[in-house]
């Protein structure tokens, strides 16, 4: 993949399982799914189909309930330590139950995605980002909205 | 020590207000953490499959504009 005349080699696969329950966050997926593709342009998408994502939960049964699913793999951690350690991150859409929070978590992660491309310690940022770990976490849930809004 | 039961209650809702700010971020980031995780040790049987059905060709890249 070419970017400004340079070849940008992916760094994450993106997975998208969803078994389609009819939820908020199930339609905020399906309205915004094109804007997602557009902005992550260097790394492909692999979207289950709808039998593919039962099949694939009726492995994984307690994750029933929490779909939509986007399964980020890391491949420059999976090439230094397969899967025996830290090697993506994901995000379980389905635990929102408004429009708001489902669109918003949606945001922060594809944000995330794109502005984290190059991280040498994904983990870390993961935990401080994205997760609100430490004491600078803390504060960012007492007083940035969408932490607020999302943890609620 | 404090002299008055005014400044009893005053220490009392200033610890309750402390414990319940305490209370209210370990919830919201039990949530965060819920919503939001890394792939570790633990989810290697669900990424080996996923990793598989790409590589037996099962899953290829997206290539719509939306989802069906």
């Amino acid at each position: 993949m070419l970017q400004d005349g340079v070849a940008t080699a992916p760094r994450f696969r993106i997975f998208i399982i969803d078994s389609g329950w009819n939820s908020a966050a199930h339609k905020i997926l399906q309205e915004n799914f094109g804007l997602i593709r557009d902005l992550q342009k260097e790394d492909p998408i692999y979207v289950l189909s709808r039998e593919q994502s039962i099949e694939f939960i009726r492995h994984h049964q307690e994750r029933i309930g929490r779909e939509p699913i986007i399964a980020v793999h890391d491949l420059a951690a999976m090439s230094e330590s397969g899967t025996t350690d830290f090697h993506g991150f994901r995000l379980h859409l389905g635990l929102l139950r408004t429009p708001q929070q489902a669109l918003l978590a949606l945001q922060n992660f594809t944000r995330f995605l794109s502005t984290h491309r190059q991280s040498v310690d994904l983990e870390a940022e993961i935990r401080s980002d994205l997760r609100r770990e430490g004491l600078a976490g803390a504060i960012e849930i007492i007083l940035h909205h969408e932490a607020r809004e999302i943890g609620e | 020590m404090p002299e008055r039961w005014s400044d009893y209650v005053a220490i009392l809702m200033s610890a309750l207000a402390l414990g319940y700010l305490v209370y209210e971020i370990d919830r919201r980031r039990r949530k965060l953490h819920d919503v939001f995780d890394v792939l570790d040790a633990d989810d290697a049987n669900i990424t080996a499959r996923l990793e598989d059905m790409v590589a037996s060709g099962e899953l290829q890249p997206y290539a719509g504009a939306t989802l069906a």
